[in-house]
Formats: C-alpha cells, sequence, structure tokens
C-alpha cells in the first residue's frame, strides 16, 4: 500500500510515518499541503490519503474537496487527522465527502482501524 | 484554584501518555510554583481562552524530550535540536486540546491557540494569569527500564 500523508509539519509527518510503519505500511510520499499533494496524486499511484486540516496554500478541507471532485482519484480512501480543537469541522468534512477521520491522540491500533474504515466505505 | 480546573490537565496528561507515548506515567505531589520559570530543558506552552483564561505548560528535561522524540518519530536524537523542539510543540498541542475535551464536559469552551516551545533551563515565562501557578510532575522510567533514574514530565498550569 502506497499512502500519501499531507501534513504542513514535518515532525507531524515523521510521527504518522512512524504509526504506519508500526502496521506494516512502509510505503509513504509525504506533501507539505493540498497543492503540493494534488501535484504527488498527478504522478504517482496512491492507495490512501491521510491529511491534516489546517495547512497553508491549500488546506485539508480544500484539498478533500478537490480530491472528491476529480473523477480520476475521487476513488482514494481519503482519511483526515484532526486536533481536538477542530472536532466542530469534522461535519464539514463529512459533508464533502472524507471516508473517516482520526482525532489526535491516536494508538497504531486507532490508526489501523481508521484505515480500514475509510477503505470499507470506498468499497476497497 | 477549583479542582474542575484541574483535573482535566491530570485527565488529559495521562491520556495522552498512555496513547501517544505508551507510558503510564505516575502522578507525583503537585506544588504551587514561587516563580514563573520554565521546569525543565524543554517547554512547550500554550495559552487558553474562552469562558476562561489559562495558560498550561509542558515541561521535560533533555532525556525525557528526547525520549518522547524516539518515541513518537521512531529515530533517536543526541540533542535538542529543531525535530526535537517540534515534537515537544506536538506533544504540547495534543495534551492541550485533550484538556479542552475534558473543560467542554463541565461546559467551559476554550479556544485553540498554537504552541511556543522555549529551550532552557529557569527560563521565565509569560501566563496570563495573576494566580499562582500549579506544578505537577508525572514520573515514568525511559524505555520501561525501571532500573533507571525516572524522568519527569511537568503540566505547569494557571487557569482562572
Amino acid at each position: 500500500m502506497n499512502v500519501l500523508v499531507v501534513d504542513d509539519f514535518a515532525t507531524m509527518r515523521k510521527i504518522v510515518k512512524n504509526v504506519l510503519k508500526q502496521i506494516g505500511i512502509e510505503s509513504v510520499v509525504e506533501a507539505e499541503n493540498g497543492k503540493m499533494a494534488l501535484d504527488v496524486l498527478k504522478k504517482e499511484s496512491i492507495d490512501l490519503i491521510i491529511s491534516d486540516w489546517i495547512m497553508p496554500e491549500m488546506t485539508g478541507i480544500d484539498f478533500l474537496k478537490a480530491c472528491k471532485s476529480d473523477e480520476t482519484i475521487k476513488n482514494i480512501p481519503f482519511l483526515m487527522v484532526t486536533a481536538e480543537a477542530q472536532k466542530g469541522c469534522i461535519m464539514e468534512a463529512i459533508k464533502s465527502g472524507v471516508d473517516n477521520y482520526i482525532v489526535k491522540p491516536f494508538t497504531p491500533d486507532k490508526l489501523q482501524s481508521a484505515i480500514e474504515k475509510a477503505k470499507a466505505k470506498i468499497g476497497k | 484554584m477549583d479542582i474542575k480546573y484541574i483535573n482535566p490537565f491530570i485527565i488529559a496528561a495521562q491520556t495522552v501518555f498512555k496513547t501517544m507515548l505508551g507510558i503510564s506515567a505516575e502522578m507525583g505531589k503537585p506544588a504551587l510554583k514561587n516563580a514563573n520559570r520554565t521546569s525543565g530543558d524543554v517547554t512547550g506552552i500554550m495559552g487558553l481562552v474562552g469562558d476562561k483564561k489559562g495558560t498550561v505548560a509542558i515541561s521535560l528535561r533533555e532525556a525525557g524530550a528526547r525520549f518522547v522524540y524516539k518515541t513518537l518519530v521512531g529515530e533517536e536524537c543526541d540533542s535538542i535540536n529543531q525535530d526535537v523542539v517540534d515534537a515537544i510543540g506536538e506533544i504540547t498541542n495534543i495534551i492541550s486540546g485533550q484538556a479542552r475535551k475534558e473543560f467542554e464536559k463541565n461546559d467551559i469552551n476554550l479556544n485553540a491557540a498554537i504552541p511556543m516551545v522555549i529551550v532552557g533551563k529557569e527560563v521565565e515565562m509569560n501566563f496570563i494569569t495573576k494566580i499562582p501557578i500549579i506544578s505537577l510532575p508525572f514520573y515514568f522510567s525511559l524505555d520501561n527500564d525501571n532500573s533507571k533514574e525516572k524522568e519527569v514530565i511537568y503540566i505547569d498550569f494557571s487557569f482562572e
């Protein structure tokens, strides 16, 4: 599985990568924001997107909307990572077609379960 | 300070230590701090405003900060570098987010802020409250090795 991790904060990308490694996922591509992530999606075959919410250039919600309105990538499971403070924004993400979300703090088991649910929602 | 302002920080700290760091930290005796100075070598500070106002600081000694980085990121580091500083900022963000969730249960709504990280011992901090700062020490063993000296994470806060 090739996972695209989108977060403007390099340490958070490393943290997500480390948790993914603990559940056996080592193939990870990184992007700093939604705009850069869309460029990655044009060039690489991605099986799962894990995105932060607040990012410069293009936010997580705008990136989600862009993904779900593009026929070529809309079937890639999209998992949103949020901080507790952004909980109110989850409804907006659901309306925009997010396949699942996970609230920090999370364990490897919780992330794995969130990934499975996101994949199941999209029928993968 | 009312106990309902203290418990959210205890619950948040223990939840995040267990979930993100895999440690069961034992809380020591709470103390009142006489000076607005950092307790450890690396300190993440977060202002909280909304229905109430306050400041929370998560402070670690160097070994503890490097342990947090190693546990979160999966890489060793020899000193306090920018990556370690960012990791402490992130753990501060997550603890404060969890504390806000606990405050919500008491109908106290607080807004998010961006954490700031200070590197250095006994550095003066600016708390936005007038009341004394409560310092909660949480003790844990590095790498689950009970033979080593215990490390400590201080949660210092003032809330009114």
